[in-house]
């Protein structure tokens, strides 16, 4: 795109895409590491997460602060308006991912012992998807490609049915013995969590989607059985 | 499992009841050898207020120049094509052109009142198209007029003293008011704004928003914003031709050409 002939402003638009790809590259990393920490009992790593998510908070307030400024002296328009207000969106929607991954880090606790693998197949399944499609969603944005935000978009579906039967797998454990209560009681929360971070994914490809084209995506995606009925 | 997908193409849904005031079609302008404006497809919507917004020299004013005939003073210009208003063609040797300028008011970028009192100026134009029979009628007019252009209030003790000696601001409200004294039914603005400070500005714009209900306006400006505040549609103009008409949010949210997104955001080159 041919650029602003004040190039100050051109600077700052170009600061806040910088700040949402750094935050971005975080939340993949936290949520990611919040899943090793869980699947592996890793508290240390758990800790880790827990200790760098107020780094999350912090790109968020700047990123606020930055559109403030820009609406107040730039007053974007267009392709630069939409920029503008997408980034604002986008950051809240990773700084969610942060605070979902950090929960997440914080079942590692109360984690008593190593879950059966086939409970955690489903389940690793589902965060493997949710985290393809953050990583893909990330991409379509330092791309600016409509395509890969609207797949991303449309395979919501796939991880609400993988997050209802790794929890379904869970409820048949935790009715098995007693001790499992508690670690399948961690574990349907940290499902729960997985299935709201690909929400906010989903979020993140209308945003880019709007960014793109200038049009919202707008439809009903049909679901066999929603986890918040 | 089925997807239902709708893309919501914002902006891009026009009101089927709105009925076309002025439309030109391939008109053209020629300021002798060269040319100014090139096939200019534009329709007015009525009670809407139409922005052209372009660089300078661009034919914005030159074009809305053809809409009360005013380039018919500059002796090179020459208009071709159709210019009609509510669907009569006005671009004929044999239009009553004065007629016309009675139905199509003009506004100026720098306001320019007549060295005569307040009232007086408002007075001017119905006095000269006998609109007023007799005094009682003309005070109503005038009265009305300074109401409309919101300017009444300011002016109403001092209508004797002269319109020179009003501020900016109140001097734009008089000329609109002198614009609006003879009931025309469009109102060409030129960079009404310009001269005048930001409260100016807002009282302006806030008057441009009540006189849509009576009048179709178009507005030149150099000022994207206020296209933007002020418009239901506008139009993007460059080196003569007219680049992109839509709705302005549209223009300004997601404007379909390339052109007209570089100039919004201050790209042009």
């Amino acid at each position: 795109m041919t650029e602003h002939i004040v190039k100050s402003y051109e600077g700052q638009l170009q600061e806040l895409t910088n700040i949402i790809v750094k935050m971005g590259g975080l939340a993949e990393s936290q949520f990611s590491n919040s899943m090793i920490a869980l699947l592996k009992r890793d508290q240390d790593l758990a800790d880790k997460v827990i200790g760098k998510d107020f780094l999350m908070n912090e790109f968020d307030i700047k990123v606020e602060n930055s559109v403030i400024n820009l609406i107040a002296l730039r007053q974007p328009m267009g392709i630069d308006l939409r920029e503008t207000v997408s980034s604002m969106r986008i950051s809240s929607e990773l700084e969610r991912i942060g605070d979902l991954s950090k929960n997440i880090a914080k079942r590692v606790r109360f984690m008593n012992f190593d879950l059966p693998s086939d409970i955690i197949a489903s389940f690793k399944r589902a965060s493997d998807v949710v985290q393809k499609n953050l990583k893909d969603v990330l991409d379509s944005y330092s791309r600016r490609t409509k395509d890969l935000a609207f797949r991303v978009w449309n395979s919501d579906l796939e991880v609400d049915d993988l997050v209802n039967k790794a929890m379904d797998e869970a409820m048949v454990f935790m009715k098995k013995d007693k001790k499992n209560l508690e670690i399948s009681t961690q574990f349907l929360f940290a499902a729960k969590h997985i299935e709201r971070i690909g929400d906010h994914v989903t979020n993140i490809s209308e945003n880019i989607y709007f960014l793109v084209t200038g049009d919202q995506i707008k439809g009903t995606r049909s679901k066999k059985r929603s986890t918040e009925e | 499992m089925r997807f239902i997908l709708e893309i919501n193409l914002r902006g891009s849904g026009r009101d089927m009841n709105e009925k076309i005031k002025i439309s030109t079609r391939n008109l053209s302008v020629f300021y002798g050898p060269k040319q100014a404006l090139f096939d200019i497809n534009l329709d007015l919507v009525e009670n809407k207020v139409t922005a052209l917004i372009g660089p300078s020299g661009c034919g914005k004013s030159t074009f809305i120049r053809c809409l009360n005939r005013m380039n018919d003073v500059i002796d090179l210009c020459k208009v071709e094509g159709s210019i009609k208003v509510d669907g009569k063609e006005i671009n004929t040797k044999n239009t009553d052109v004065n007629l016309i300028r009675e139905r199509i008011g003009m506004v100026f970028q720098k306001p320019n009142p007549f060295p005569k009192s307040i009232y007086d100026n408002v007075a001017y134009g119905p006095r000269i198209h006998g609109l007023a029979e007799n005094q009682e009628i003309l005070n109503t007019i005038v009265e009305n007029s300074l109401k409309k252009a919101a300017l009444w209030n300011e002016v109403k003790d001092r209508l004797n003293q002269p319109g020179t000696g009003l501020s900016g601001g109140q001097q734009q409200r008089l000329c609109i008011a002198r614009a609006i004294s003879i009931n025309p039914e469009v109102i060409l603005m030129d960079e009404p704004c310009s001269a005048l400070d930001p409260i100016a500005t807002a009282k302006i714009e806030e008057l441009i928003d009540e006189l849509k209900k009576s009048y179709t306006i178009v507005i030149v400006t150099h000022s994207m914003s206020q296209a933007a505040r002020v418009s239901q549609n506008t139009g993007f103009f460059h080196l003569g031709k007219l680049i992109e008409f839509n709705l302005t949010e549209k223009i300004f949210k997601n404007p379909d050409n390339k052109m007209t997104q570089d100039y919004i955001t201050g790209r042009f080159g």
